[in-house]
């Protein structure tokens, strides 16, 4: 260690508290990247893992039956390497000690186990046995959710009849890594909606339908492009109602997981650059302060003979070192950080071989990255050291010239200004530069801010526009298929139901021009009340007698706007021909995008009078739960939803992920204001150390000389908030615009309260940044600084 | 205090010798021989915004090998400048100058690094130790860089300050600054050791002890000594007195007698 290795250890130690502060913003950037990009590396292997292994299938094909010849058929396409026939329903299930009816997906397998395409991961237990009927391999989150076990038995209404089925055994598969049935559900609710794997014979037996099909899935060798694939099959899947063919891309839950791993692809850029940006700005100040405050010992370094690389290599070296310490830092809070997101991606995602990794090429390359972060920081230090004049450097600095704010062209205001603030402003204008980084740290610290408490908003804005605004029913009751107005009408005779309202979903195939799209198109009646749909300033609108409603998102997608036609072709066994329809209007949604018809027309569309295959109930006070748990055993009823339920969940799943996020978030930006304020009232005390003890020697106490800079410091981030909030608006719609999925999208909605949280919590850091330079300001030694030369 | 210094450095006279980089030995007496330093036609001017500060307007001098030299001047006389320029740390408007057969004024910037490190030796008025390094550090910052320095305790030793080797500046007097400045100076083995009013900041007793030490180095190792002040009474000791004024060479008085230190009075 050389002579100037221990000047730098002997200033770091007399200087730790900004070493510290900088240090700490340096591990919050390289924490960011580290947990971030191991979530993501972690994600994306897991995900080309488990889909390799478990044999995830490159396309599905869903239609209304076919022989299990068809699958042949399929196999025959060029480029299709691999097929596979199965039967997927969903059946309401009785668990036994629960009120309340659970869903089921249940998916056939063959019966000896074979390693076949979308296969299951068998946690524990076993297979089906060939000779027992009524055996089933459950999903592990459903199982537990719903505290099964081995050797436990559920009932499942298939086909009006009530089956026991034995559990065997707890899988998961790759296809339900997101385990959620429709896009309208942002989060699983892993006790209400499960999978059931069972054996190809009991399906078909249950389901009658004896050697047959209702899905197809296969995987291609890449020689033909997917889409066209699907096209062919969908002509060969002709007669059997072919409703909807999705690539491996457009299934949910991959389509879910690729969004998520996208989207920390991009998080795992970005975050990190602000902060480490903003610890190169704090560099910057400090080491140009430092050179300047050390001219004279650069300039005798120099005289001895000390090379400018030698000299600027000591500033270097200074930020290097806070470099390897944040990054040293940032090694502990990024594992801590991406073990807290496994956490996270656990619960929402469900995969066999998820584990928080240390990749060491990751760390490697966060260390790479805080160091160029700080060389950037350090870089124009050390050219002014290197420019000092050895000569001229040991000349005593001419005071600075004072310079008239502009603030000072309005005498009216100026004179009327304390001596304090006219201090203040004289400073602040002094040195513009490094008032202007402090401000900006303030913007980027409330931007970050403005940000986490907007996602909360968002969400709680969506979530009670989708459930409170949109879905009024407190029940939804599915029927296992279209059915006319007497099954409304034998559900409203329950004395629960205090009204209800018919609801028909429908896939069909929307068409304009060359664009198309596969969309599920929602009949409601014309005055409905249970499912109200709102324009885009939030009114109420009805969807007409007659034409088509389309969300804003689609609309979008298809390029048309009110008054277009669309070409409308049903994908399931209802309806023969394609049909026109203009577009009436626009809506807002914000979960997943669908299509809007008054639920007559919707069923002239499929050739019948009048269809439902879901009825909307509201019930009287308290009663929803009752009502549910009485409809379970109804036959023709395919599953019952209690929208409390639903929304419970989906609200503490959120909440429970956010409050995680935010908590950082708010670190974070705390970090970043108090060590870029601190750090500019530290530099800017010791170059104004005359000034403060020439006030001290002439009468001020400490409160008032440190009333100076505490004010100065509260200017500065009153200025920063001031900018954060609007910075932090922008932030949020770059966020609501990165986010526009076709799953859903975030509503632009910012409550007063993140503004207000914003700026007390900003006015919280600064007051620490203050409280923790109090101490420098009360030990401010008045006869010592005045005694020495400058 | 410098009494002590002072008996504490005449009790080890030997010490430098034993190093054996000098090999020229003490030369007071044939100081004349060998042209060290050949300043010709200098001028140095500052812009300072409107106007021109005109330190040096054509100066012109010869400085020996070994030689005590002092020059004389007011402030603002130009004789800072003129060190500046012989220590490589300035550089001249117009002129030249020439360090044995090298002309300094042609050097790069490197290349005047190279030269300050490999032979000259600083020592300001103010000391310029720094503050977080103790002293010993404070000389080993510039053994750290030397070819062949002397050991920084040695050094120490010499100013008589061994015993206070690991005190930060901020625990030392103002004359043991400046001695611990000297040792630093010292410690290089320089050839030529270049002294800003090295006592401007002392009181007179101290001022005393430090010019012991300079005129002892000067004898003992053959280290040329150059030292600018105002304070006429230091001309005494040297073996050549250049009296400056308004960026000339006012005068040259070489010293038939020289006195001691101790013999000088103001």
């Amino acid at each position: 260690m050389n002579v100037l290795h221990k000047k730098l250890v002997r200033y770091l130690r007399a200087n730790w508290g900004q070493a510290l502060a900088i240090a700490a913003v340096i591990t919050c950037g390289t924490a960011t990247y580290i947990s971030l990009a191991s979530a993501h590396r972690n994600l994306e292997l897991t995900r080309d893992t488990y889909y390799e292994k478990y044999r995830l299938a490159d396309f599905f094909l869903m239609f209304e039956q076919a022989p299990m010849t068809a699958v042949f058929k399929i196999e025959g396409l060029d480029s299709v390497h691999e097929a596979r026939g199965r039967i997927v329903k969903d059946v309401s299930l009785d668990v036994p000690g629960e009120e309340e009816p659970r869903t089921g997906r249940m998916v056939s397998m063959p019966d000896n186990p074979e390693p076949v395409l979308n296969d299951v991961a068998l946690l524990s237990g076993r297979y089906f046995d060939k000779s027992a009927m009524n055996e089933v391999i459950v999903s592990e989150g459903f199982a537990k959710a719903n505290h099964l076990a081995l050797g436990d038995s559920i009932r499942a209404t298939i086909e009006d009849s009530k089956h026991t089925l034995r559990i065997v055994g707890l899988g998961l598969s790759p296809e339900y890594v997101m385990m959620i049935r429709s896009a309208q559900e942002l989060v699983p609710s892993p006790e209400k909606f499960g999978i059931l794997w069972v054996s190809q014979s009991f399906a078909e037996s249950a389901f009658d339908m004896n050697e047959a099909c209702n899905e197809i899935v296969g995987t291609v060798d890449g020689s033909v492009p997917v889409k066209t694939v699907l096209d062919r099959a969908e002509e060969v899947l002709e007669p059997y109602g072919v409703y909807a063919k999705l690539e491996r891309d457009d299934q949910i839950s991959a389509r879910f997981f690729a969004d998520e791993i996208a989207g920390l692809a991009v998080s795992a850029k970005i975050t990190p650059a602000i902060f480490l940006g903003v610890a190169a700005l704090i560099l910057l100040v400090l080491l140009n302060r430092m050179v300047r405050n050390e001219r004279t010992e650069i300039g005798l370094l120099k005289a001895y003979g000390y090379t400018n690389l030698e000299v600027s290599g000591y500033y270097i070296q200074f930020s290097l070192f806070l470099a390897v310490l944040g990054c040293l830092g940032g090694f502990v809070a990024g594992e801590l950080l991406a073990n807290a997101m496994v956490k996270i991606y656990v619960r929402f995602y469900m995969f066999p071989l998820l584990r928080a990794r240390v990749y060491p090429d990751i760390l490697a390359r966060s260390m790479g990255i805080s160091i160029a972060f700080a060389l950037a920081g350090a870089l124009t230090a050390a050219r002014h050291a290197a420019r000092i004049q050895p000569a001229e450097a040991m000349r005593i600095e001419p005071p600075k010239s004072g310079t008239r704010t502009l603030l000072e062209r309005f005498h009216a205001v100026w004179r009327r200004l304390s001596f304090t603030w006219k201090m203040i402003m004289r400073n602040v204008s002094r040195y513009r530069v490094r008032a202007g980084i402090s401000v900006f740290g303030v913007m980027v610290s409330a931007g970050i801010m403005v940000v986490g408490f907007f996602t909360m908003d968002a969400m709680e804005f969506m979530i009670d526009y989708q459930f409170t605004e949109t879905q009024r029913e407190d029940v939804r009751v599915a029927l296992q298929r279209e059915m006319d107005e007497h099954a409304l009408r034998d559900l409203l005779r329950y004395d629960a139901v205090r009204a209800g309202e018919p609801m028909l979903q429908y896939p069909f195939r929307i068409k304009t021009g060359w664009r198309e799209k596969e969309v599920g198109v929602i009949g409601i009646p014309e005055d409905a009340q249970l499912h109200r749909l709102m324009d885009q300033e939030g009114r109420p609108v009805s969807v007409g007698a007659s034409g088509i409603v389309l969300s804003d998102r689609l609309a979008r997608e298809l390029q048309v706007g009110p008054g277009a036609t669309l070409v409308l072709e049903p994908l399931r066994g209802l309806g023969e021909n394609e049909k026109e329809v203009t577009v009436r209007q626009v809506v807002s949604q914000y979960l997943g995008s669908s299509a809007y018809m008054n639920i007559h027309a919707l069923s002239r569309l499929l050739d019948e009078s009048f269809a439902l295959n879901t009825a909307l109930l509201q019930t009287h006070a308290g009663e929803a739960r009752e009502l549910s748990t009485a409809l379970k055993d109804i036959r023709g009823i395919a599953a019952v939803e209690l929208k409390e339920d639903m929304l419970a969940n989906i609200t503490r799943e959120l909440q429970d992920s956010m409050a995680i996020s935010n908590t950082f978030l708010l670190v974070f930006s705390g970090v970043i204001a108090f060590a870029i304020i601190y750090n500019a009232t530290i530099v800017s005390l010791e170059e104004r150390k005359r000034e403060l003890a020439s006030l001290r020697v002439l009468g001020f106490s400490k409160g008032e000389v440190g009333a100076i800079v505490y004010r100065e410091n509260f200017l500065l981030a009153a200025a920063g908030g001031m900018l954060g909030l609007p910075f932090g608006m922008a932030l949020c719609k770059l966020l609501v615009y990165a986010y526009d999925t076709e799953l859903y999208r975030l509503p632009f909605h910012i409550e007063m309260s993140t503004f207000v949280w914003t700026v007390v919590m900003t006015a919280v850091f600064v007051s620490l940044a203050n409280l923790a330079a109090r101490r420098r300001i009360h030990q401010l030694d008045v006869v010592d600084v005045l005694k020495s030369r400058e | 205090m410098g009494g002590r210094g002072v008996g504490e450095y005449t009790a080890v006279p030997g010490g430098i010798q034993e190093t054996g980089r000098f090999e020229r030995g003490p030369m007071a007496d044939n100081a004349q021989e060998v042209a060290l330093f050949r300043v010709e036609g200098l001028t140095k001017n500052y812009p300072m915004g409107e106007v021109t500060v005109h330190a040096l307007r054509g100066v012109s001098l010869e400085v020996s090998a070994g030689e005590f030299l002092v020059i004389l001047g007011p402030s603002g006389s130009g004789k800072s400048t003129l060190l500046n320029i012989i220590g490589g740390i300035d550089s001249p408007t117009d002129g030249r100058v020439f360090f044995r057969d090298e002309e300094l004024s042609r050097y790069s910037e490197s290349q005047l690094t190279r030269y300050r490190r490999r032979h000259i030796g600083f020592v300001f008025q103010f000391y310029n130790l720094m503050p977080n390094l103790t002293a010993q550090e404070n000389v080993e910052m510039a053994t750290e860089i030397s070819v062949s320095p002397m050991d920084s305790r040695e050094a120490l030793r010499l100013v008589g300050l061994e015993a206070r080797r690991d005190h930060f500046p901020s625990q030392l007097s103002g004359g043991e600054q400046q001695r611990v400045a000297i040792a630093r100076a010292v410690a290089k083995q320089p050839e030529i050791l270049l002294c800003d009013e090295p006592t401007g900041a002392l009181d007179f007793e101290t001022g005393k002890v430090v010019l012991e030490m300079l005129r002892h180095i000067n004898e003992a190792t053959g280290t040329t000594v150059i030292v600018i002040t105002h304070n006429a009474a230091i001309g005494g000791m040297a073996h050549r007195v250049i009296r400056m004024m308004d960026g000339h060479v006012r005068e040259i008085i070489e010293n038939a007698e020289r006195l001691t230190p101790s013999e000088i009075e103001w």
